[in-house]
């Protein structure tokens, strides 16, 4: 857990808005998203369903149906220089897997059912390298071994079907590394994992993170995840970040009256208050289509005045590395 | 191969006994249609020649009977040519034998005598219908077509025994299984010889049809946008053609050009119409295949848009494929069968079509076999690929799986 990160960050989102085009109108799903991220490091994305944290991913691959969705003026994501969001899509393309991959939620549907693992490991290995058909199958084979694939040759020759959840969910995080990329976006990578096979793919993606020094942006609703694997948490509330920090602040001295109420909803192993319902947050994440013209939270909020209803606060600094989207942050029991 | 083998469906596919008898059959199917294909190559269209051979003789039913003026004639001739070019051969005595429907009486024959039987008596028959070009009612030829007839007819029935029965050779009993149509050919040899039609009609336009129509379907559900509305109003368009009118139209207007006759008009007909059911079902499977997590998964890892769809999106819509072609496949012979009835199908060839076009005269005189042997052929092969496609969609569908 390395708060030292390198001075110049390989990733820049600066005011990142993606609006969707449905029936009923425009709609804003992530609105001013900025953040940057280092080389090595693993910066957590937090937030409910709909909070945006997979738009704000697949914003960044690009690769919401252009159809359907759009960026606003201004947004820009800098990688090596270049704004993917203004960037062709044959520039993408030499982006997409060999620079920044992904992987997916849902481990089950994520590989292709009628193709070998090998074939689809293959297949990356094809696109995006020179490698031969001996070099690709051996490089194949090692990054099975590297996810830590049992019996990775005779793995190589089955089908998606024939493997357990969290053994594919391995073949995707071999895919997704075979290219050594700079960038690797994990998608609620452990949700669909039981507990066991959640905590090995964590330890996994932590130690090949620093084999090789791929940054990982982590997209999760557990925050029990994000405790365990990340340096920097964003914490997201519907399409906005509501606050930023190193892990170890975050945890012990939230600023947003959001996040303090999320890290109060988990539950507590050891501490039984019988009787005690388990704290949550009342109230429901607004409608994207009839934001509230204040503080997207101030429903919901324990601390709400007027003020809040009115005018929505701007992401403001909060002591190093840290911001905070409130009028009234809560103050730190103990000083930065 | 192996792998394949392995696979859930294909392992339920052999389970099922059905579908394995269908297998056989249609292999069986195949197997007599690549033969006959490739016999007719090699041996330069004799096998398409055998389809042609007269070997009824006039107590072999069918033949000689309930004709027309005009097909009395064509029958006269045929026999009187092949007469008359058996004379004028070198070796008139083994020419005389070579004749299938041969006559053991013809080779006696001197040239002075087919000259003063045959020869004479045709000449006067022509003249007569110089004069009066129309068979029905020039009583004058028809009076001197019978006796044309009479005089053939008393030779070709000479190899019978004293009960009126030929006694034949293996091959002629072969040939003579089913009977004979009304211009004496072989029954059997015909439906057999069309199996080959049927095949290669049903294989050639379902593979066009299913490629066609996966590729555009695929592409439609995949791209979206414009490419939808272009493929969907192409099939919406053509949907709305009966598709009997369309192939009808189609089949003539290929009339009178250099591929009439082919079966060219026949296949672009069949593939115009058929390519529509697979580009359906496959467009509604892509468009829920492309949200599926493995296609953005390969999106994410950087290829393009038409390498996902051939190489990753297509071969996840195989089953419909299979299920499509074995539709079609049927389809298609049945299409022919229509289409040849009714006299713009197949032509230069026997097929099922054909012969039942052929048989209508026949069955209303109660000359049932022409059409029931050709009716029999189709029914099989239908009956098993149809079975066999049931079999596939339960083996292939992942829902059962």
């Amino acid at each position: 857990m390395s708060t030292q990160q390198a001075a110049k960050p390989v990733l820049q989102v600066e005011h990142l808005s993606t609006c969707f085009k449905t029936d009923q109108g425009v709609v804003t799903a992530i609105d001013d998203v900025s953040f940057e991220l280092f080389a090595g490091e693993t910066l957590g994305i937090v937030g409910e369903s709909g909070s945006g944290k997979t738009v704000t991913s697949k914003s960044i691959m690009r690769l919401l149906s252009e159809h359907l969705s759009f960026q606003k003026e201004g947004s820009v994501v800098r990688f090596e220089g270049k704004n993917l969001v203004t960037a062709t899509e044959d520039e993408m393309r030499e982006v997409r897997g060999a620079r920044i991959a992904m992987i997916f939620q849902e481990p089950m549907t994520s590989l292709n059912p009628v193709f070998t693992v090998g074939w689809q490991l293959d297949e990356a290995l094809k696109y995006h390298t020179k490698l031969d058909r001996t070099e690709r199958k051996q490089r194949a084979i090692e990054m099975l071994e590297l996810v830590e694939m049992p019996n990775a040759k005779r793995r190589f020759d089955e089908y998606p079907h024939q493997l357990s959840g969290g053994m594919r969910q391995r073949v995707m995080i071999a895919m997704a590394l075979c290219c050594e990329p700079d960038i690797l976006i994990a998608d609620e990578p452990t949700t669909a994992l039981d507990v066991t096979i959640q905590a090995q793919i964590l330890r996994l993606m932590d130690e090949l993170k620093s084999k090789l020094n791929t940054a990982i942006m982590l997209i999760t609703h557990d925050l029990g995840v994000v405790a365990q694997t990340c340096d920097r948490v964003l914490v997201m509330y519907a399409g906005r970040v509501v606050e930023a920090a190193p892990i170890a602040q975050l945890f012990d001295a939230p600023r947003h009256p959001y996040t303090k109420a999320l890290l109060g909803s988990i539950p507590k192993s050891g501490r039984r208050e019988h009787g005690k319902r388990l704290p949550t947050i009342e109230g429901l994440v607004p409608s994207l289509f009839d934001l509230p013209p204040g503080c997207r939270f101030a429903a919901r909020c324990a601390y709400r005045d007027d003020h809040c209803d009115a005018v929505e606060p701007d992401l403001t600094p909060a002591g190093p590395q840290r911001e905070v989207r409130c009028h009234y942050p809560l103050e730190a029991p103990e000083a930065n | 191969m192996a792998k394949f083998m392995q696979q859930r469906g294909v392992r339920k596919l052999l389970k099922d006994r059905l579908a394995v008898s269908s297998m056989w059959v249609i292999g069986a199917y195949l197997t007599v249609a690549f033969a006959v294909l490739l016999g007719n190559s090699f041996s330069g269209g004799a096998l398409k020649a055998e389809t042609e051979l007269r070997i009824g003789a006039d107590n072999v039913p069918g033949a000689w009977t309930s004709q027309t003026a005009e097909e009395r004639l064509r029958d006269a001739t045929f026999y009187f040519d092949n007469i008359k070019k058996a004379s004028r051969s070198s070796d008139p005595a083994s020419a005389y034998a070579a004749l299938e429907w041969g006559s053991d009486r013809l080779p006696a024959w001197k040239a002075d005598r087919i000259e003063a039987e045959l020869i004479a008596p045709a000449a006067e028959l022509s003249t007569a219908l110089e004069v009066h070009d129309e068979l029905e009612g020039n009583i004058e030829a028809l009076a001197l077509l019978q006796q044309f007839e009479a005089v053939i007819r008393g030779h070709i029935g000479a190899s019978h025994d004293a009960d009126g029965n030929a006694s034949r050779s293996f091959g002629q009993s072969f040939r003579m299984l089913l009977g004979t149509d009304r211009q004496g050919r072989s029954i059997l040899v015909r439906a057999i010889y069309s199996t080959k039609v049927a095949v290669q009609i049903g294989i050639i336009s379902a593979l066009i049809s299913v490629l066609i129509g996966t590729i555009l379907g695929a592409a439609a559900g995949y791209f979206g946008g414009i490419v939808d509305v272009i493929v969907v109003w192409l099939y919406s368009t053509f949907s709305s053609i009966p598709w009997i009118v369309l192939l009808m139209v189609l089949a003539s207007a290929f009339r009178g050009t250099e591929l009439d006759g082919t079966l060219i008009p026949v296949y672009v007909a069949f593939c115009m119409s058929f390519w529509i059911s697979p580009c359906r079902v496959v467009r509604g499977e892509v468009m829920k295949l492309k949200e599926l997590e493995y296609v953005q998964a390969a999106s994410a890892i950087g290829f393009s848009r038409t390498r996902i769809l051939f190489k990753h999106v297509i071969p996840n819509t195989a089953h419909l494929m299979f299920i499509n072609f074995s539709l079609l496949f049927i389809g298609a012979i049945k299409a022919e069968v229509i289409l040849s009835f009714l006299g713009l199908g197949v032509k230069h060839e026997p097929s099922w079509g054909v012969m039942i076009n052929h048989a209508k005269a026949e069955v209303l005189n109660g000359f049932f076999w022409q059409i029931g042997t050709a009716t029999i052929f189709m029914v099989i092969l239908v009956l098993a690929f149809n079975t066999l496609s049931d079999a596939l969609q339960d083996a292939f569908d992942p829902k059962h799986i």
